[in-house]
């Protein structure tokens, strides 16, 4: 129940700061640009995509116009996705180290919460409001797309779990760095070093890393790394292929998930060995 | 019962590269707190006295000894429940109006005083906030601060409310206020563990005072036990001293001496003191009072610090 409080309380401070709200008007840009652009046209060969009323794909059936629009929320999900990175982790970073502030964290403390119980429910209550965020952008994009090209694409709803999993991932990367250093900024850099310069060159390790050495152990290091840390590449690529209708791999959501908790725990244990 | 207990507790804080760095925050304190006193803890700055706050609060953990808070061993998380606590510099979300303050620290505390809303009035009522009740805090002076401090520290009715400098930027009426709080507290059974520099506000209200210095105890007592100064005595006389008492006592006593109507003896016995009672009679003086001399605890507080009373 207090993390629930907690939870609750932290999409507060974030709506407050008008973290929530700033997303929400880049969210809702996006939206007005689909819904003017978007749009189909039926021609004696079949239907078309329209972009600003041309033609932007060649007259085809309405099941060839479902990938077609598969394709297009697949593409705005990309682009959510790298929206979430960088306009997710600036905006949510602060939660973490605001609460441990000294003459903050002392009033957390001083009531009958555990010191894992204060992390959950800030970590939490931000992946919540991005989750708000997303399934906003994602169910506002569903209904756009739904209502002007006729493609219900169920997949593309359930996208905005995924992305949310996606965020919560590298959310747990940037509150272990927020518990270890107490500094917003550090948070941030940390969570944004961490997608560009770890998580990113570890998947395309096999064309890249592995070209530095030959050895075997400096290449099983690689692979450790790359199974310890949340797979956010892999999950990203996974999500875009669940829209487009294609088969999508489970496995970096399920090792991601045992990542980001193993990370969290850590963050906790730190935590709870800490003196304020 | 017990409301504190501590045992030798000591706390060294470790900090720089592999941790070299130490610092003696509090060295083997032990003291006792009866249910239901205010008791104040004094020192200057760094003596120890938010480290021992916060490890009872198990915000800090101990290096070595033990501690208790209302029978239970620490560290253990529902003595919290229990408990309120005001700290030094507190920082509530500036987002917050003063009531949601309340409402958000309440519900973490899992108020087992009624409903929330009824209890949040009474206490902004009580700390004199109820017409700034929706103002965000953010816009709330230091003074305010405080005062909402106190209540939030009320909000879960605990037993023992630790205040740390509770009246630190309040005005001196506002000062008032909190002391009558206190003693109305006190008055309801509650415990109230004080840290202040505020050694005349102290001294009104509290019924057992600990002096520490550079992590170590000083002396611990009531107030009249601090701020009482050996055998001297102030004796209320109308008129002047004669000569002869003056003479005559000056054999006998340490000092003596007088400013207006008061005459000040400084006697070794009691016996001493009834000797120039009767010296005084003897030559028709009129005694209108006999006090024992006592300083102010901020003396008898400066007077250990520097060590011209240590015992």
């Amino acid at each position: 129940m207090k993390i629930v409080t907690l939870a609750r309380w932290t999409i507060r401070e974030l709506a407050a700061k008008a973290t929530l709200y700033v997303l929400a008007g880049i969210s809702t840009l996006m939206l007005l640009f689909a819904a003017f652009a978007i749009g189909t046209d039926s021609t004696a060969d079949g239907l078309t995509i329209t972009f600003f009323g041309k033609p932007a794909s060649p007259p085809v059936t309405h099941e060839a116009l479902a990938d077609i629009a598969g394709k297009i929320e697949a593409g705005f999900a990309g682009g959510l996705f790298l929206g979430i990175v960088l306009f997710g982790v600036f905006g949510t970073a602060g939660v973490i180290t605001d609460a441990l502030e000294k003459g903050t964290v002392d009033l957390y403390l001083s009531k009958p919460i555990a010191r894992w119980q204060l992390l959950l429910g800030k970590y939490l209550g931000s992946v919540a409001a991005i989750f708000l965020n997303i399934l906003y952008f994602i169910g506002g994009l569903w209904l756009i797309v739904g209502l002007k090209v006729g493609v219900w694409n169920t997949r593309f709803l359930l996208s905005s779990l995924l992305l949310t999993f996606v965020f919560a991932a590298l959310y747990a990367v940037v509150t272990f760095f927020g518990i270890v250093s107490r500094n917003m900024a550090i948070a941030i850099i940390a969570g944004i070093l961490y997608f560009m310069l770890i998580a990113g060159p570890l998947e395309g390790r096999q064309t890249g890393l592995y070209l530095l050495s030959e050895s075997g152990v400096y290449r099983g290091i690689l692979d450790g790394l790359y199974y310890i840390f949340p797979q956010i590449p892999a999950m990203e690529s996974g999500v875009i292929h669940l829209i487009s209708g294609e088969e999508m791999q489970a496995t970096p959501f399920v090792q991601s998930f045992f990542s980001a908790g193993g990370i969290l725990g850590l963050a906790a244990w730190l935590l709870q060995k800490r003196d304020f | 019962m017990l409301a504190i207990e501590s045992n030798a507790l000591s706390k060294v804080y470790r900090s720089g590269l592999l941790r070299r760095q130490e610092v003696t925050a509090l060295t083997e304190f032990s003291i006792q707190v009866e249910t239901g006193q205010i008791f104040s803890l004094l020192g200057p700055n760094g003596a120890g006295k938010t480290t021992f706050i916060k490890m009872l609060l198990s915000l800090a953990a101990p290096t070595s000894g033990s501690a208790s808070v209302l029978g239970r061993r620490l560290p253990d998380v529902r003595v919290r429940e229990k408990v309120g606590y005001l700290p030094e510099n507190h920082r509530y979300p500036g987002y917050l109006t003063g009531e949601q303050v309340l409402s958000y620290f309440g519900a973490l505390g899992g108020s087992h005083a009624g409903p929330l809303p009824g209890r949040i009035s009474t206490l902004m009522e009580l700390v004199g906030l109820s017409q700034w009740r929706t103002m965000k805090v953010k816009k709330y002076s230091k003074g305010m601060m405080q005062r909402l401090g106190l209540a939030q520290a009320l909000i879960n009715d605990p037993e023992i409310i630790f205040l740390d400098e509770p009246t630190d930027g309040v005005d001196p009426v506002g000062r008032k206020e909190i002391r009558e709080i206190l003693r109305d507290l006190k008055r309801r059974g509650k415990t109230i563990f004080l840290n202040s520099h505020l050694l005349s506000e102290v001294e009104l209200v509290s019924d057992r005072v600990a002096v520490l210095d550079k992590g170590h105890l000083l002396k611990v007592g009531t107030v009249d036990e601090m701020t009482a100064t050996g055998q001297a005595y102030v004796i209320g006389i109308t008129g002047t001293l004669p000569e002869p008492v003056t003479v005559a006592a000056r054999a006998f006593v340490i000092r003596l001496s007088q400013q207006g109507e008061n005459v000040t003896a400084e006697c070794r016995t009691t016996a001493e003191l009834n000797r120039v009672i009767d010296l005084l009679r003897k030559h028709g003086v009129e005694i209108t009072s006999v006090t024992r001399q006592r300083s102010t605890l901020e003396d008898s507080f400066i007077s250990l610090i520097t060590g011209e009373a240590r015992p």
